[in-house]
């Protein structure tokens, strides 16, 4: 099963599409090669994880599914990445990136804008200037990142004047006012005390009713609360990919085994 | 989950609780050999030292279920380490039986002291049962302490000789006890040994089908298809990476 | 004993804050005193009336001749610096601040890196330098003599560009990479994140270089001898020359005369004012709307 590409209707899923597909991929930063020939499927409105080690290439391959890899000079990729069945890369990456959202490791308000504003940017900078759809979009945002009772007094203040499990919920926020159809997450809460965690990862719960939601964590008990499904990957390469109570209770690759009962990591 | 830091703790945590089983596994096999001889030789000594053993093995159970619970609590084992554990929990509830029925037929032995035994016959000698019931406790035992799921796998087919066997003794001795050839007194009492041989091959099955728990993480069913045939045990997964 | 370490090293790391100190005092003393000297000498000098007068361009006292007398004012000097700088600065801000952008978002590459170098070396090029590249350049065009605005404002652009590019460049460097992720993320075309988001957090360095070349420039006076020239008309027209506070320093302190000469003083008293001033208004916009 390991190593076939999953297609839109793979029996992993119990017969679930998938929401997005990645067919052999492989990611270079120059000539060093970080993901090696991946190949697995997302299933909408679920949580997958992706755990490994440091270096084991999680993050380049999240920033793959929104073409942010391609940020980095020098870069490139072999493979498809399908959204719906369409490759990502043979379309507009910036209306890919309208539908496939990001959330980063480290909170990152716009600095030199309030809360109301950054929760808009998305929209406005996209040319969005009715104010009534603008509101709209922000509130919807901060209700659905848990954020709005506590921000809604002072919704004009600047947006680093939050901590930082509330600026990090300001972030998703922002990510979901342009209504994504994909939520992706660097080890979102990693920066974050355990209280401010547990609020994202009640969220990250929530969120998967709407949104297709693929999370990156070198915390595997994060991944076991979170998620449903859960991918461990090794030197770029993906090892196992199964539900999760599945590879934590009875994995079937000793690497596996290894890594989540601590013999390496 | 533990880190590579947790790890060291976990290990030698899992060390400890190994070797608590095993020592619960051998004083298990040996309360249970000390009470055949006490039914068959009748000495008072034998079934002292069982009831000692009883004593001994409770404590240690005790002491298991602590560590199991503490180990789940602070380490949130998975994988492997999680099946061993909670196989451990289940195997010292197993091994604590195993040490209550051998007192309890040492207390029948006891009983039976001084008592005419020659009008049971054959059934009297309870040696095969006791044997066979003694072999399939320490060939789970054995599996067990040694992590290897292929010498328990018949394990069930054993026990269906077990019960066969148990159903001849108690039929042959209601017939006795109702034609009135051996007294009630001395026939109750077999009675009540008799079923707590077929009680302790039971608990022999239970380990057995733990342990392949722990090694294949599958549970086979110990029911018994319309044929008289359990459904048989998977097969253990690769160690390879496919 | 511990003691004697530790007493040591107390009264060595006082010695060293005092000295530190008495270097901030020396680096003080020489900008104090200009202001002081300034103001000594050119203070009285000071009003209303000196800052729209006329230029005294005569400089010997004739008794039949009041205005001749009279230390004169810089007004048509005030007015031609404003409408010069003002016309360098349209011309080296968008370019300056462009190339920096271009340079810090779209040009890490070895050519990027290239022109960065040669900027650096122009920023350090001598001023008069660039007066008689100007200068030169327009005769050519023109094939005779040309002193205008348009030269002066042209040799203030040139001398402009360079710091107002480095200094964008630098400051949008300093805006962390984050940031920028984060707006990409969000589907936002490029260069919509590069202007609004990225200028935006860095603009304080921008508008501090900024604010920079538009003080070196105001202060410049050999470029401007050799294109603007001088006019005591102050700003008459782009091509024609044209009177800055500079020029007007240098030839009214070696005009000879003491009544220029403490005119001088007093324009150099208001150069150095007008530079505070600009100084303050800059840190005021750029004050963080939050507080």
């Amino acid at each position: 099963m390991l190593g076939e590409p999953l297609t839109r209707n793979n029996v992993n899923h119990d017969g679930a599409p998938s929401k997005m597909v990645v067919e052999g991929l492989s990611a270079f930063y120059g000539s060093k090669k970080a993901v090696s020939g991946v190949s697995l499927g997302f299933r909408e409105h679920t949580v997958t994880a992706i755990i490994g080690p440091s270096g084991c290439g999680k993050s380049t391959l999240i920033r793959c599914l929104n073409r942010m890899h391609e940020v980095v000079p020098g870069t490139r990729i072999e493979g498809r990445v399908l959204l719906d069945g369409e490759d990502i890369y043979r379309q507009d990456r910036v209306s890919v990136r309208r539908r496939i959202g990001m959330v980063f490791q480290k909170p990152n308000p716009f600095p030199t804008m309030s809360v109301y504003d950054n929760v808009a940017a998305g929209l406005r900078l996209n040319g969005m200037r009715k104010r009534a759809v603008l509101d709209a979009a922000v509130t919807k945002g901060l209700k659905q990142a848990a954020l709005w009772d506590e921000v809604k007094e002072n919704v004009y203040g600047p947006g680093i004047g939050l901590s930082g499990g509330q600026q990090q919920r300001l972030c998703i926020a922002r990510a979901l006012a342009i209504e994504p159809e994909v939520v992706l997450m660097d080890e979102p809460c990693s920066a974050l005390d355990p209280i401010a965690t547990a609020k994202i990862e009640d969220l990250i719960f929530d969120l998967q009713k709407t949104y297709t939601v693929v999370i990156v964590t070198h915390n595997m008990q994060q991944a076991a609360r979170v998620a449903e499904y859960t991918a461990f990957m090794y030197l770029g390469e993906l090892i196992e990919y199964d539900r999760t109570e599945k590879l934590f209770e009875q994995p079937t690759q000793k690497l596996t085994e290894n890594y989540i009962t601590g013999r390496f990591g | 989950m533990p880190t590579a830091v947790e790890r060291k703790a976990l290990s030698e945590a899992l060390g400890r609780l190994n070797e608590n089983m095993r020592t619960m596994s051998q004083l298990s096999v040996l309360a249970i050999r000390k009470a055949a001889q006490a039914l068959e030789k009748g000495r008072t000594r034998d079934a002292d030292e069982v009831f000692t053993l009883d004593q001994e093995i409770y404590g240690l159970k005790q002491r298991v279920e602590q560590s199991c619970i503490e180990l789940i609590a602070l380490y949130a084992p998975v994988a492997s380490d999680l099946r061993t554990i909670t196989a451990s929990l289940e195997i010292t509830t197993d091994l604590d039986r195993i040490g209550r029925y051998s007192k309890d037929i040492a207390e029948a032995a006891e009983k039976l002291k001084g008592m005419s035994r020659e009008s049971l016959g054959k059934i009297g000698n309870l040696t095969r049962m006791a044997d066979m019931t003694i072999q399939m406790i320490e060939t789970s035992v054995n599996a067990f302490t040694q992590r290897q799921a292929d010498p328990v796998r018949d394990i069930v087919r054993t026990d269906d000789a077990i019960d066969a066997l148990h159903d001849e003794v108690f039929t042959e001795l209601v017939e006795k006890m109702t034609d009135q050839s051996v007294a009630p007194r001395v026939g109750a009492q077999y009675i009540l040994i008799n079923r707590y041989f077929e009680r302790l091959a039971d608990h022999a099955v239970n380990i057995g089908l733990d342990v392949i728990y722990m090694i294949t993480a599958q549970r086979p069913s110990k029911v018994k298809r319309r044929n008289g045939e359990a459904h048989p045990p998977p097969p253990a997964p690769s160690a390879a990476p496919s | 004993m511990k003691f004697d370490r530790d007493a040591r090293r107390r009264v060595f790391n006082w010695i060293v804050g005092v000295l530190c100190f008495l270097c901030v005092v020396a680096a003080l003393v020489p900008l104090l005193s200009i202001l002081y000297t300034a103001f000594i000498n050119g203070g009285h000098v000071l009003s209303l009336s000196f800052l729209v007068s006329k230029e005294n361009n005569v400089g010997v006292c004739f008794p039949g001749d009041p205005a001749s007398c009279s230390v004169g004012g810089i007004g048509p000097a005030l007015y031609g610096t404003g409408v010069v700088v003002g016309l360098a600065s349209l011309m080296s801000v968008p370019v300056g601040v462009l190339s920096g952008i271009y340079l810090s978002e779209y040009g890490r590459n070895a050519l990027g890196r290239s022109i960065s170098f040669f900027t650096d070396v122009m920023t350090g090029t001598p001023s008069i330098v660039v007066g008689l590249f100007v200068y030169a350049t327009f005769v050519y065009i023109a094939r005779t003599v040309v002193f205008s605005a348009l030269s002066g404002a042209v040799a203030l652009a040139i001398i402009m560009v360079p710091t107002i590019t480095r200094t964008t460049e630098e400051g949008l460097r300093l805006v962390p990479n984050t940031l920028r992720e984060g707006a990409y993320a969000l589907g936002i075309p490029r260069y919509r994140a590069v202007l609004q988001i990225v200028l935006s957090s860095g603009r304080s360095i921008v508008v501090t270089g900024v604010v920079l070349a538009v003080m070196r420039a105001a202060g410049e006076v050999a470029p401007l001898l050799v294109t603007a020239f001088g006019s005591s008309l102050g700003f008459t027209g782009v091509n024609e020359p044209a009177g800055l506070l500079g020029p007007l320093i240098f030839f009214d302190a070696t005009g000879g005369s003491s009544l220029l000469v403490s005119a001088a003083w007093g324009a150099s008293l208001v150069l150095i004012l007008l530079m505070l001033g600009i100084s303050l208004l800059a840190r005021i916009a750029l004050r963080n709307r939050f507080k």
